[in-house]
């Protein structure tokens, strides 16, 4: 479950990216973030993974309070969390099954354990056979199904993406809602920042519009 | 407990990665370290050495007094019972060697019995060898009573046998004081140069640590590996350090044996003691581990 109750987010003394936020999504809930770009989406999603506190208002996560965490607390909020930025933010300097490797570490896994968990996690996001394959060798879409894998691979509760297909061409783009609809039907609350319309009216069940920092839900789309 | 160790496991084998992915630099900074920790082991060992070798010295301040030539036969022993009673509590013994006996001496070495032969008479005076008390101002104590006996009747001259021992400690003593002042100086240079390290580390790894904090982890996670990057270069340059000084004992050791087998004796120059040397290690490893901790703490912060 995520919760905003009167949001406000701002840089410095800059204008609010967010006013007076006001949502409920609850869990298991398939939900787009669309708008223009510097609407204040990624702003949203980062409040919502726990990677930047609200400037005013309560952010509830899975009942719990994340505005109000120490911040020694955020990290374990995130492990509940799987987030996929726009940019991947993959390591070239390893191999395609390292990079889903480092979340499993994080948590203290086996190594045995973490290699049968990222394997599993690779196959789920059709990259079964290109563990060992640098990332830079990898296209695109491939690319980001390798960082939904690495978000997915702890088993978090909420997945939430910043433009997951931007880059990519209609094809790929579909094979990676399609991974995202996978993981919902299984109960994982998504949430997805995007401006394709297609998309949305082929996989949205609930879009939330944001302009000029203020929100509108479009419930059923 | 097993994810605890799960996660140090990992740690230890990312700081491995990170040595192994940059050898040159690795090798160039733990070479640094080990060449400053080098010489302080060197110096330890020649002070092992020679403390044992100087306390068995006679440290025990003797005072000999000459008299003149023209004195009387009885003045030693008069300037002897003077002595003893007006310094009591600083003389521990007192002899008397006449002239007689010390020609006697010096006609049983062969090397002197042709040399006194040719003299019309014996050239020797009496003397008066004195023994003091040893306490802690022994030194001051052996100039003052050297320098106020010097000007008694009679008394030709004062020489200060042991003085020669007593600088020796003195030098010693103060070699020590430099040592724990150069053992500081290399703290120093571990410290700078694990926290230097660190810093280009931290600055390199900057993804990883971005894509770590993402998906979730602590700040201690992310610190671990750098703490034992720290700890592993101080192992390694402790380890190294003692092989280099091995190395330095070595021809130092001959050298120094050839000196002093010319005075009868041996020096034999070993390393410290193995305990001194482990735990010298451990505090280097900790000092490494402590820079690095400082450095990731300051160059993290993204």
């Amino acid at each position: 479950m995520i919760e905003f109750q009167h949001v406000f987010k701002s840089y410095g003394r800059g204008r609010n990216i967010l006013a007076d936020v006001n949502f409920r999504i609850e869990p298991g809930e398939f939900v787009f973030v669309s708008g223009p770009s510097g609407a204040g989406k990624s702003t949203l999603l980062k409040l919502i993974g726990g990677l930047e506190p609200p400037s005013r208002g309560a952010t509830l996560i899975n009942g719990h309070r994340s505005d109000r965490m120490p911040a020694r607390a955020r990290p374990y909020l995130r492990r509940a969390v799987g987030v996929i930025l726009q940019d991947t933010h993959l390591l070239y300097d390893r191999s395609a099954i390292q990079n889903v490797l480092l979340p499993l570490a994080v948590t203290g896994h086996s190594p045995a354990q973490s290699l049968s968990r990222a394997r599993a996690a690779m196959e789920k996001v059709g990259l079964a056979g290109k563990e060992d394959l640098n990332p830079i060798e990898m296209s695109g879409g491939e690319q980001q199904r390798l960082a939904i894998a690495r978000a997915i691979v702890n088993r978090p509760s909420i997945l939430i993406a910043d433009e997951p297909t931007a880059n990519l061409d209609e094809e790929s783009a579909r094979r990676i809602m399609d991974v995202f609809r996978d993981f919902n039907r299984v109960g994982v609350t998504t949430l997805i920042a995007s401006h394709d319309r297609s998309l949305m009216a082929d996989y949205a069940r609930r879009t939330m519009r944001i302009e000029g920092g203020r929100f509108t839900d479009i419930p059923g789309v | 407990m097993l994810r605890w160790l799960n996660q140090h496991r990992y740690a230890l084998g990312v700081a491995f990665r990170r040595l192994r992915n940059q050898p040159v630099s690795s090798l160039c900074n733990i070479l640094v370290i080990s060449l400053s920790l080098a010489v302080p082991i060197v110096v330890a060992a020649v002070l092992d050495t020679a403390r044992p070798v100087i306390s068995q010295l006679p440290v025990s301040a003797e005072v000999t007094l000459y008299l003149d030539l023209s004195a009387p036969p009885e003045a030693a022993r008069k300037i002897s019972a003077e002595l003893q009673r007006a310094h009591a509590e600083e003389i521990e013994s007192l002899e008397i060697v006449t002239r007689e006996q010390a020609l006697q001496l010096l006609r049983s070495r062969p090397a002197w019995s042709d040399a006194l032969a040719v003299l019309p008479d014996n050239p020797l005076p009496d003397a008066i060898v004195i023994t003091l008390r040893q306490h802690p101002e022994i030194a001051q104590t052996t100039d003052r009573l050297s320098k106020q006996w010097r000007e008694l009747d009679l008394v030709d001259a004062v020489q200060v046998d042991s003085a020669w021992v007593q600088r020796l400690q003195a030098l010693l003593d103060f070699l020590g004081i430099g040592l724990w002042m150069l053992a500081m100086g290399v703290a120093v240079v571990v410290l700078a140069t694990v926290f230097n390290t660190v810093r280009l580390q931290a600055l390199t790894q900057r993804e990883e640590i971005a894509i770590a904090r993402l998906v979730g982890a602590t700040e201690s996670f992310v610190r671990r590996p750098f703490l034992y990057l720290g700890a592993l270069t101080g192992l390694l340059s402790s380890a190294l350090a003692v092989t280099i000084a091995w190395a330095a004992l070595q021809p130092l050791g001959t050298a120094i044996n050839r000196l002093a087998n010319s005075y009868g004796t041996e020096l034999p120059l070993h390393l410290p003691d193995g305990v001194s040397l482990i735990l010298a290690g451990i505090v280097v490893a900790i000092l490494g581990s402590l820079s690095a901790r400082w450095s990731v703490y300051r160059n993290t912060h993204f």
